[in-house]
C-alpha cells in the first residue's frame, strides 16, 4: 500500500489519540453527571407513582373506551355507585347516590337519591371558577350525550335499547348538524329529574345489570358548562366531582393527577374481608380519603424500563416482564429471596377473562361437524401454553365462566372441556365421517401481529396438527381481524373476552344468537335452548335459580363447543412496601383515593441502593 | 442558479403527489375501514355509518370534487390535516412531539457526524497500522450488533448498575438528563457504519495525486487533512449529511420508546399500529416536503464545496 510522507509523523497518532479520548470521555462526564443532579421532587410529599402500559386516549369518560382511559378517569368522576374496595365478592355501594335505588315491584323503573353538597371541581368553565353543586341533570345530560350518534361515543352499547326514549333521541340526532347542534333539553320518558337531586329511569325490559353500568365510568355525570367551554377539546379538560383532578397530562409521556380541594368527606372502609385486617387493608378505616397528595403515572410500554424503574424504586408497583418472571417469582409461586430482601409484596389478581380459540359457526366446515369442534377442543393442550408463554401463572379453562364468578361452577373441571389428546383422535375419526372424507386444510387467525402471538399462533397450529388436522395461519392487524370477525370471514380465530362487571351475563352475551356479527357473538352461534336459558335469566334478578340458569347455559355451550375455553389470565404484580392499601381490585375504577405512600420506607429503599 | 432551484422545485410537484397518491392507496384501499374499530363494540350499522359519514369515508374515492382522494390532497395543501382519532389537532402533536424528537436527534446527528468524520480522518491517516484494523473490527462489530441491543445494554448497565442515568424519563429532570443516555447510545451505535463509511472516502483522497504534491511541497500534515483531503471528500459527506436531515425530524422509535420520550418516532409508529390515517398523511407529507426540500439544497451544496459542479 502506498503511505505518503509523514505517515510516521507519532506526534500526529498521538494528537489523534487524544481526540477520540477526550470525546469520549466528556461523553461519559456529561451521562455520569445525569442521576445526581437535583430534582424537583418534594421528598415529604405523598406521591404514588405508578405505570401506565399505554397511551391513554383522554379524560372524557363518555368518549374513551379503553380500560386505562376509563382507570384514571375515574378517578377524577364519580358515578353513582361504586365497588366496595375491600369486600369480596364485589359488593356495590353508593358513590354519588344517597343510597341504594328504589326499585318498582315489576323491575322497570329506579329511583335514586343523590347526595347533597357534591361540589365540581374549580374550572373556568363555571361563571366565576368555582365547580358548581352536582344535580341530577348532570347524570341525564352525560347518558344523553352517549346517545347523541354525532357524539360517536363507543359506549352507546351500555343504554341501546335499554331507556324508554333514548332510543327514539338518538334517532332524533341523526338529523342534527353536528354533535353540538343537539337539543339536549329535549324531554325522554325514561329519564326524569323531579328536583335536582332526583333521578327516575324507566327501562324498557327488566335490566338487573344496570346497577354495574352506573358505576362504570362512562356514565359518570358532565357538567354542561364545561362540555360547551371546551367543545372537542373537553377530552383534555376533565372536570368531575372525584378525589383528584388533572394537573398535568403530557400525552405519551405521563399523567399527573392533584388532590381536588372541593373533594367532600368520603372514609377509608372499616369494614373488608377475612384476613384483611390481619394484612393491615383495616388500618386506615375512619381516615379521609383521597390519602395521597398526587398520583404520577408514567406512560412505559416497553418491560425492561419499566422493570427496571421499578426495582430502582422510581415505580411504587409493577407487573413482571415475562424474562425477568423466573428472578422475581420462584417455582413455588413465591417471591425469591432478591425481592423478599428488598420488601418487596407480590399481589395476584385473578381477572375476570377467558381467552378462547373460536369457531365460526357459519363455516361450511367447522358449523355442521360437532365432533372437529369437540376434537379441536380435546386436542388443545392448556397447560402446555400457560407453561410455554406465561410462566405456569394463568389459570386452565374448563368452561367460560371465571372463577371468580358465583354462578362458576365447582364441577366444572369434571365436566367442562379439557385436554384429551386420545379422545381428540376418536371425534376427529367421526368427523371425516361426517365430512364425508379427508377433512381440508383449516384456517387460524390472530389479530396480532407481535412476536408473542406469532409463536403462540405456531402453538396452536402445532397442538392441533398433533391430532391430525392440518392448519393455516394468518396474522393481521386488530382493525383488520375486527372487520373479519365482523364480516363472517374468520374459520377459526383466536380471541379474548374480559368481564366489564360482575355478572355472568357479561359471558353469556357472546353466545347470544341475536348478538352475532357485527355483534360480540363472532362465533355466529345460534342455540334455541341457550337463547330461551338467557332470555330468562337476563332479565332476573340475582338469585340461586338464576345461577342454576347461567350453568346451564354455559354447559350448553361447552356441549356444542362454539369455541375452545383455554385460559384464565392470572396477574402478577409486584409493590414496594412502602405502598400502602395495595388490594388487587379486578374492576380498579375509583381504587387510587384508597392507597397510601411511606416517604420514609421510600427513602429508606433508596438509601438501600446506594449501599449496593 | 435560480432558475435551477425553480426547475427542482417543480420536480417536487408529481414527486409529492406520487406520496400523497401511495398513502391514500395504502391505507384506505389496502387497510380496511377504521369505522368499526372507532364504533366500539356491537355498535349498529347506523353507529358506524354515522362514524363512516363524520370521517368521510362514505364518499367516492377518486371520481368527484368532493372525494375522499381530493380532500385528502387539500387537506395536505393547506397543511390543515384534521384532527387525530383521539380528537386532538393532528398538527398539535406535530408540534408537541418535534421537540424532544428533534432534542433528541439533533445532538445524535451532530455528535455522530463530528466524531465519525474527525475518526475516519485520524484512521485514514494511521491506515494500515493496528489501529487502522482495530477500528475496522470495531466498526464491523458495531453494525453487526442489533440497535436494540445497545439499548438494553445501556439501559441495564449504565443507567440501572451503575446509576450514571436515570432510567427512563421522569416529570422531575431535565430534558439534558432524560436525554443523555439515549444520545450517547445514538451515537455509539452510529459510529460504526458511519466511521466505515468516511473512512473509506477519506482513504480514496488520500490516495490522490494531489495530497502527494502536498506532502511534497512540505506541507503539514494537519493542513493537509484538513485543508486539502476534507475539502475534497465534501461530495459524498455533504450527499450523506444533508439528506439524512429530514429523517431527524421522524425521530427514533426505539430510544424514544425505551427512554419515554414522547417524540415524533413514536407518535409516527403508533398512528401506524392504530390506522390513525390523519396522522400518518400529515408525517408522510411533512417528510416528503422535507426530503425534496434538503434534495435540492444538497444539490446547491455540491457547487458551493465543489466548483466543477454547475447549475446548467
Amino acid at each position: 500500500m502506498y503511505l505518503p510522507p509523514g505517515i510516521k509523523n507519532l506526534s500526529q497518532k498521538e494528537f489523534a489519540l487524544k481526540l477520540s479520548s477526550v470525546v469520549f470521555t466528556a461523553a461519559l462526564l456529561v451521562i455520569a453527571g445525569c442521576e445526581g443532579a437535583p430534582s424537583g421532587e418534594d421528598a415529604n410529599e405523598a406521591v404514588i407513582y405508578a405505570v401506565m402500559p399505554s397511551k391513554i386516549q383522554g379524560f372524557d369518560p363518555g368518549y374513551t373506551s379503553g380500560i386505562y382511559s376509563a382507570q384514571v378517569a375515574s378517578e377524577i368522576f364519580e358515578c353513582l355507585y361504586q365497588y366496595h374496595y375491600l369486600k369480596r365478592p364485589y359488593k356495590l355501594i353508593p358513590q354519588l347516590a344517597e343510597g341504594m335505588p328504589e326499585v318498582s315491584r315489576d323491575n322497570l323503573t329506579y329511583t335514586i337519591r343523590i347526595k347533597k353538597g357534591i361540589y365540581f371541581a374549580d374550572d373556568k368553565c363555571f361563571a366565576d371558577g368555582k365547580g358548581r353543586e352536582l344535580k341530577a341533570s348532570d347524570f341525564v345530560f352525560a347518558w344523553k350525550r352517549i346517545a347523541n350518534i354525532k357524539y360517536l361515543s363507543p359506549n352507546w352499547w351500555i343504554f341501546e335499547h335499554k331507556i324508554l326514549g333514548l332510543d327514539e333521541f338518538r334517532e332524533y340526532t341523526k338529523s342534527c348538524k353536528g354533535q353540538f347542534d343537539v337539543d339536549y333539553s329535549l324531554g325522554i320518558e325514561g329519564l326524569e329529574t323531579p328536583d335536582d337531586y332526583t333521578i327516575v329511569i324507566r327501562l324498557k325490559k327488566p335490566w338487573p345489570q344496570i346497577m354495574y353500568l352506573l358505576a362504570f365510568p362512562p356514565t359518570a355525570p358532565i357538567a354542561k358548562e364545561a362540555v360547551d367551554y371546551y367543545g372537542k377539546d373537553i377530552i383534555r379538560h376533565p372536570v368531575g366531582t372525584g378525589p383528584f383532578k388533572l394537573n398535568v397530562w403530557n400525552r405519551g409521556s405521563y399523567i399527573e393527577l392533584v388532590k381536588n380541594p372541593n373533594f367532600r368527606e368520603e372514609y377509608y372502609p372499616s369494614e373488608g374481608e377475612e384476613g384483611d385486617r390481619e394484612n393491615g387493608f383495616l388500618a386506615d378505616a375512619g381516615k379521609r380519603l383521597p390519602l395521597v397528595d398526587k398520583i404520577s403515572w408514567l406512560i412505559i410500554e416497553e418491560e425492561q424500563p419499566m422493570w427496571l424503574q421499578f426495582l430502582r424504586g422510581k415505580l411504587d408497583a409493577s407487573a413482571i416482564p415475562k424474562d425477568s418472571f423466573g428472578n422475581a417469582i420462584s417455582p413455588s409461586r413465591e417471591l425469591t429471596s432478591d425481592m423478599k430482601e428488598r420488601n418487596i409484596r407480590l399481589v395476584k389478581i385473578h381477572d375476570p377473562d377467558t381467552y378462547f380459540i373460536g369457531f365460526n359457526m357459519e363455516d361450511p366446515v367447522l358449523g355442521n361437524n360437532k365432533p372437529l369442534r369437540q376434537a379441536i377442543s380435546c386436542g388443545y393442550n392448556r397447560a402446555g401454553e400457560t407453561e410455554l408463554f406465561w410462566n405456569n401463572a394463568w389459570d386452565v379453562a374448563y368452561g367460560f365462566i371465571p372463577p371468580m364468578f358465583e354462578a362458576y361452577n365447582p364441577k366444572i373441571k369434571e365436566i367442562g372441556q379439557r385436554y384429551d389428546p386420545e379422545k381428540a383422535n376418536q371425534l376427529l375419526k367421526q368427523a371425516e365421517k361426517i365430512y364425508g372424507g379427508k377433512l381440508p386444510k383449516l384456517r387460524l387467525t390472530i389479530g396480532a401481529t407481535d412476536t408473542q402471538s406469532r409463536q403462540l399462533g405456531q402453538y396452536n397450529k402445532r397442538c392441533l396438527e398433533e391430532i391430525g388436522l392440518e392448519i393455516e395461519l394468518e396474522f393481521m392487524d386488530w382493525p383488520i381481524f375486527m372487520e373479519k370477525l365482523n364480516t363472517k370471514s374468520c374459520q377459526i380465530f383466536s380471541v379474548g373476552w374480559m368481564a366489564d362487571y360482575p355478572d355472568t351475563e357479561t359471558f353469556l352475551q357472546v353466545f347470544y344468537s341475536k348478538n352475532a356479527s357485527p355483534g360480540p357473538n363472532h362465533y355466529n352461534y345460534s342455540s334455541k335452548k341457550f337463547d330461551e336459558i338467557y332470555e330468562k335469566a337476563v332479565v332476573m334478578p340475582n338469585s340461586p335459580e338464576r345461577t342454576e340458569l347461567y350453568r346451564q347455559a354455559e354447559q350448553t355451550v361447552l356441549e356444542d363447543c362454539p369455541a375452545v375455553c383455554a385460559l384464565h389470565r392470572v396477574r402478577y404484580i409486584l409493590c414496594h412496601d412502602w405502598l400502602g392499601n395495595y388490594k388487587g381490585h379486578v374492576f380498579p375504577y375509583g381504587v387510587w383515593k384508597y392507597r397510601k405512600v411511606d416517604v420514609t420506607k421510600r427513602a429508606a429503599y433508596k438509601e438501600l441502593l446506594k449501599k449496593g | 442558479m435560480i432558475i435551477y432551484i425553480i426547475r427542482r422545485l417543480l420536480y417536487t410537484i408529481p414527486i409529492v403527489f406520487g406520496v400523497l397518491l401511495l398513502t391514500f392507496v395504502l391505507f384506505t384501499l389496502v387497510g380496511g375501514d377504521i369505522s368499526i374499530e372507532i364504533a366500539g363494540k356491537g355498535a349498529s350499522a347506523a353507529t358506524i355509518n354515522e362514524i363512516r359519514q363524520e370521517y368521510g369515508l362514505n364518499k367516492p374515492l377518486f371520481l368527484s370534487w368532493d372525494s375522499q382522494f381530493v380532500n385528502h390532497f387539500k387537506s395536505a395543501l393547506t397543511f390543515d390535516f384534521g384532527r387525530a382519532r383521539d380528537r386532538e389537532p393532528v398538527i398539535d402533536k406535530i408540534k408537541r412531539g418535534a421537540g424532544p424528537s428533534l432534542a433528541l436527534m439533533v445532538p445524535i446527528f451532530v455528535g455522530t457526524i463530528i466524531i465519525s468524520v474527525s475518526l475516519a480522518l485520524i484512521i485514514a491517516f494511521l491506515r494500515g497500522t493496528v489501529w487502522d484494523s482495530l477500528t475496522v473490527i470495531i466498526c464491523v462489530a458495531g453494525m453487526s450488533i442489533p440497535y436494540l441491543s445497545f439499548i438494553l445494554f445501556g439501559q441495564y448497565f449504565l443507567a440501572y448498575k451503575w446509576g450514571l442515568s436515570p432510567v427512563f424519563f421522569s416529570p422531575d429532570l431535565s430534558m439534558a438528563q432524560y436525554t443523555a443516555l439515549p444520545i450517547l447510545i445514538g451515537i455509539v451505535t452510529g459510529l460504526g457504519g458511519e466511521v466505515r463509511f468516511y473512512r473509506t472516502v477519506m482513504l480514496d483522497e488520500m490516495r490522490s495525486d494531489y495530497v502527494r504534491t502536498a506532502f511534497a511541497k512540505g506541507l503539514s500534515t494537519r493542513r493537509v487533512l484538513f485543508k486539502h483531503v476534507l475539502k475534497n471528500a465534501m461530495i459524498p459527506i455533504i450527499t450523506r449529511v444533508v439528506l439524512a436531515i429530514p429523517f431527524l425530524f421522524l425521530g427514533s422509535l426505539l430510544l424514544e420508546r425505551f427512554f419515554g420520550i414522547p417524540g415524533l418516532g413514536y407518535l409516527m409508529i403508533e398512528a401506524i399500529g392504530s390506522r390513525d390515517y390523519f396522522v400518518i398523511n400529515a408525517m408522510t407529507y411533512i417528510s416528503a416536503i422535507l426530503f425534496v426540500i434538503f434534495n435540492v439544497i444538497t444539490d446547491i451544496c455540491y457547487a458551493w464545496v465543489d466548483p466543477r459542479v454547475s447549475f446548467d
